[in-house]
């Protein structure tokens, strides 16, 4: 379905509504994929897929709310729908749910954005499509014949309308695309994988990589590491001062302190204090700002939210201190914080929740790296860098952790947990590489810890966030590698039994 | 018309009488989902807030895998949507066929074979759907009721029941009922308790599952020793349970077995090798009623059967979808849905009751930050495990924060590994000696 077929849809069901003395949304989305993936120089899968469909949130005069959902779009299921989110909602109310009427004070919004795309879903054929991620495929098996490589594409576009009982009627169109090269190498007995990506709006994901294999250069840079790290020592545990790339930084950021400044998250965050986002607290030495907000051409971007708001850039930390949160309309003012059109959802099927979009970590004081192009010259040109500014500790480990394989992050304790690829030690001229093992501590901790960051703004890396279930498009990063102090509350590591 | 009548007119069609010579099918295979769904929910003792209303879902959807007359294959996604003319079919065919490739493993279509009695539908879930949902309210108002005066609560309750259509041009043509009910807590976000079946849950495990959140929500307001050298720690079910599905689904995976991406070698399994201890079996069993894992028949058309993946601590088979087992040279195995279905078994198992009173120096975890961050391959972990239980002589003494560092396929060898069950849960207790630090 296009925009207009959307627009018309949400409008129909929202007719469906009068004489309902209450308030309703109607999301509607129709998505369209397509995806591929590469084995050892064979086609795994090849997939194309569509999927259509609407949500239907509504609320009681007094505010309790019902939600029902349908990817069936035959005559009548508007109706039915509606009926059926009307009826839940009042169900709602009689059990005692907590009313909210915040809905009711948002303004209108009507807007109908041009799809951001350069490259229009579908232009290349799939045969075309098909061709080159198999030439980008072949090539990295030929270059790195040890590892055991796949390949995979995928493309999406969602089309989005949202319409509430005000008259607002929003509709986008967000693109994605991802290449991802995997390998797995053995060594001394040893498994490793490593993961990339390059990602972008549309098809000009293949074709940059086709023109220039940045994405194939650090995929093989990746696998010479993952091949030295099956044979690297354990590290043992400790407080060491880090430098972190931006892809972990981009964790930090995300999983620390993005989903601790949520709006329904502060009964339960350590950012929070009775319900109340704690603004004014002091997170972070001076110089540390932290920042979400959409970017164009970027995976995670997001026009409006979910509930047809402009979704703002919103300053969480500003010179070290906590200034603003993410906000949605249903529980920002209860959070102490402004709405910010933070309200994402997975799909029509989903209830928006606040979330982030694209998250950035930033620092005043920045030392420069000049760009390299194999990742242990990088490396080395961070140790040159470090040395020549006095930044190195005589005597004691300092540990660069390279690659993000994730974290997660209790939001009420504040204990965090990260994973790495490996790491290196780049007070020891020879470099030494250890074994991956957790990076956790508190998150307040860490954040303090910061002292500054090295090279330009990196702000690509991408993920999946699986908040309340939900699997929505994140993305964020910082500066190319961040400098953090040791601190007692931060750790490296864990001895074997 | 239903989706499912909708895709088996087009694809017979394509396959005897195709409107165009390059749209022929040679064979076809379709899946077709009909579900409808209702959830209830609390958030921060609040049932049905804004964030989790009470939910009505329904749904028809499905995939379909084409093999085309020149041998290329194409698989896509499906849904009724708004159409149901045969012009629109039409031009689904076509961009099908534009998305074919080469698969030569994978064109293969199973014949109809008799299927199991399983039983996956519990017709009382089916009645919520008719309009007897006062189940959900009730269960929600229940558990704000009986918690704890100061634990902020989170819930969740999940009815879904619906069709699943299998069809294939090998003549399987199969529609049967199926149903699911999942129902969740959590106090403080600390910890909870899941149910999750194919049935309603029976009130005496409503009980024991609220009963034993109680107990250790209580456990975890007191405050206990450090561990030392000796602690033997001690995964909860829930946690060997995720363990299981972060270590072993995807190295028991036949594609990444095949591929040389897994931790064990097509020739570890073709030599049995023993790679756990052998009191250890792992086994997919999709025939048992009512569970979450069980079905009848796999949406490849393949009836459902045991399959044993590790006997007596020996590699036996990984599990293998149709083009896996075309490739490995051996029948379809049953699959798991996720880490359901899946059983791990031990020789020696004892109840949990039982076992805790044996423990002199242990430490309970419940769960783990940052699990899927771990290199599933080498088996390896690093992990925190904040708001662990501290047992001591055989009691549940108070929390405790701790880390571990360890070996997945190395606590499974280990000859001091045990196990000890409970009726609540379809995994073990897993007492292993591994790596473990204070926090």
């Amino acid at each position: 379905m296009e925009q207009k077929e959307i627009k018309e849809l949400v409008h129909s069901v929202l007719a469906e509504t009068r004489g309902f003395d209450g308030y309703v949304i109607v999301r509607a989305q129709s998505r369209r994929e397509l995806g591929m993936r590469l084995s050892n120089g064979r086609f795994e899968r090849v997939s194309t897929g569509a999927d259509s469909g609407f949500g239907v949130q509504a609320f009681t005069k007094d505010g309790a709310s019902g939600f029902a959902t349908s990817d069936v779009l035959e005559e009548g299921v508007g109706q039915k729908l509606v009926a059926k989110a009307i009826q839940l909602a009042r169900r709602n109310e009689a059990i005692g749910t907590k009313l909210n009427r915040t809905i009711w004070e948002l303004p209108q919004v009507q807007a109908e954005e041009e799809k951001p795309a350069h490259k229009v879903f579908g232009e290349i054929p799939l045969a075309e499509l098909e061709e080159m991620v198999m030439t980008l495929h072949s090539r990295l098996r030929e270059v790195f014949p040890e590892g055991v490589w796949q390949t995979s594409y995928r493309q999406v576009e969602e089309v989005w309308c949202i319409g509430r009982t005000d008259g607002t009627n929003v509709s986008f169109v967000i693109p994605r695309a991802v290449l991802m090269h995997q390998g797995t190498v053995r060594d001394q007995g040893k498994a490793q994988s490593a993961l990339i990506h390059r990602s972008g709006m549309d098809v000009s994901v293949l074709l940059e990589e086709l023109a220039d294999h940045a994405l194939e250069k650090k995929a093989l840079a990746r696998a010479e590491f993952a091949r030295a790290v099956c044979g690297a020592p354990q590290l043992p545990s400790g407080h060491y001062p880090l430098i972190i790339d931006y892809g972990l930084a981009k964790g930090l950021a995300h999983e620390a302190f993005g989903h601790a400044v949520e709006s329904d998250h502060m009964n339960e965050s350590v950012l929070g204090e009775a319900g109340k986002l704690r603004k004014g607290l002091r997170v972070a030495r001076p110089g540390v700002n932290i920042i979400d907000g959409p970017l164009a051409g970027d995976w995670a971007y997001q026009p409006y939210s979910a509930n047809g708001l402009v979704r703002q850039t919103v300053t969480i930390v500003r010179d070290g201190v906590l200034e603003n949160g993410l906000g949605d309309v249903f529980s920002a003012e209860e959070a102490g914080m402004s709405v910010s059109g933070a309200g994402r959802a997975e799909s029509y099927g989903h209830i928006p929740l606040p979330r982030m979009s694209n998250i950035r970590l930033i620092v005043d004081r920045v030392l420069p790296l000049t760009p390299v192009e194999h990742l242990m010259d990088e490396v080395k040109a961070v140790r040159e860098t470090l040395l020549q500014h006095g930044e190195l500790i005589e005597g004691e480990k300092n540990l660069l952790l390279l690659g993000y394989r994730g974290g997660q992050v209790n939001p009420k304790t504040g204990d965090f947990v990260f994973q790495c690829d490996g790491i290196v030690d780049v007070a020891d001229p020879a470099l030494p590489i250890y074994q991956p093992s957790i990076f956790s501590g508190k998150i307040l901790s860490a954040l303090q810890a910061i002292r500054g960051g090295l090279g330009e703004g990196c702000y690509d890396a991408i993920g999946t966030c699986g908040k309340g279930g939900q699997s929505v498009a994140s993305s964020g990063g910082s500066h190319r590698y961040l400098l953090m102090d040791a601190d007692q509350q931060v750790s490296l590591g864990g001895e074997h039994g | 018309m239903k989706l499912v009548a909708q895709l088996e007119e087009l694809l017979y069609q394509a396959q005897h009488a195709p409107k165009k010579e390059e749209l022929r099918l040679l064979d076809w295979r379709i899946l077709v989902s009909e579900s409808e769904e209702m959830s209830a929910g609390i958030k921060d003792n609040s049932p049905g807030g804004v964030y989790t209303p009470p939910s009505y879902r329904q749904g028809e959807s499905g995939e379909v895998f084409l093999v085309w007359a020149d041998g290329k294959c194409s698989q896509a996604m499906v849904q009724r949507g708004s159409h149901d003319d045969q012009e629109y079919w039409q031009q689904e065919l076509a961009q099908w066929r534009q998305a074919s490739y080469e698969d030569p493993d994978a064109v293969h279509i199973p014949s109809p074979e008799p299927l199991p009695l399983v039983t996956v539908e519990d017709r009382a879930i089916k009645a919520i759907f008719a309009g007897d949902d006062q189940i959900l309210f009730d269960q929600v108002r229940r558990w704000l009721t009986d918690k704890p005066s100061k634990a902020k609560m989170q819930g969740s309750i999940q009815a879904a029941w619906g069709y699943r259509h299998v069809r294939t041009s090998t003549g399987l043509a199969v529609t049967y009922q199926q149903s699911q009910f999942v129902a969740g807590f959590s106090f403080d976000s600390l910890i909870g308790g899941v149910f999750a079946k194919r049935r309603l849950a029976r009130p005496e495990e409503q009980a024991g599952l609220w009963e034993r959140t109680l107990n250790l929500y209580e456990s975890m307001h007191l405050d206990a020793p450090h561990i030392g050298p000796q602690t033997r720690v001690i995964f909860a079910p829930s946690m060997t349970e995720d363990m299981i599905g972060q270590f072993i689904i995807p190295n028991f995976s036949g594609d990444r077995v095949i591929e040389g991406q897994g931790a064990f070698s097509k020739e570890s399994f073709l030599e049995n090798k023993l790679v756990f201890h052998p009191h250890f079996s792992l086994l997919i069993d999709p025939l048992r009623p009512l569970e979450f894992g069980s079905y009848l028949v796999t949406p490849e058309g393949v009836p459902a059967d045991r399959t044993v993946l590790v006997r007596d601590g020996k590699l036996q088979t990984p599990y293998l979808r149709v083009k896996d087992s075309v490739r490995w040279g051996a029948k379809p195995t049953a699959i798991p849905q996720g880490t359901a279905g899946l059983y791990l078994q031990h020789k020696v198992e004892v109840s949990w009751k039982e076992a805790l009173q044996g423990v002199e120096d242990g430490v309970l975890v419940l769960a783990v930050l940052g699990l899927h961050t771990q290199e599933a391959v080498s088996g390896s972990y690093s992990l925190s495990a904040p708001h662990s239980l501290r047992i001591l002589k055989g009691q549940i003494v108070g929390k405790t924060d701790v880390k571990l560092t360890g070996n997945f396929f190395a606590d499974l060898a280990a000859p001091t590994t045990k196990t000890a069950l409970s009726e609540l849960d379809n995994y073990p207790y897993l007492m292993i000696t591994t790596g473990v630090e204070t926090l």
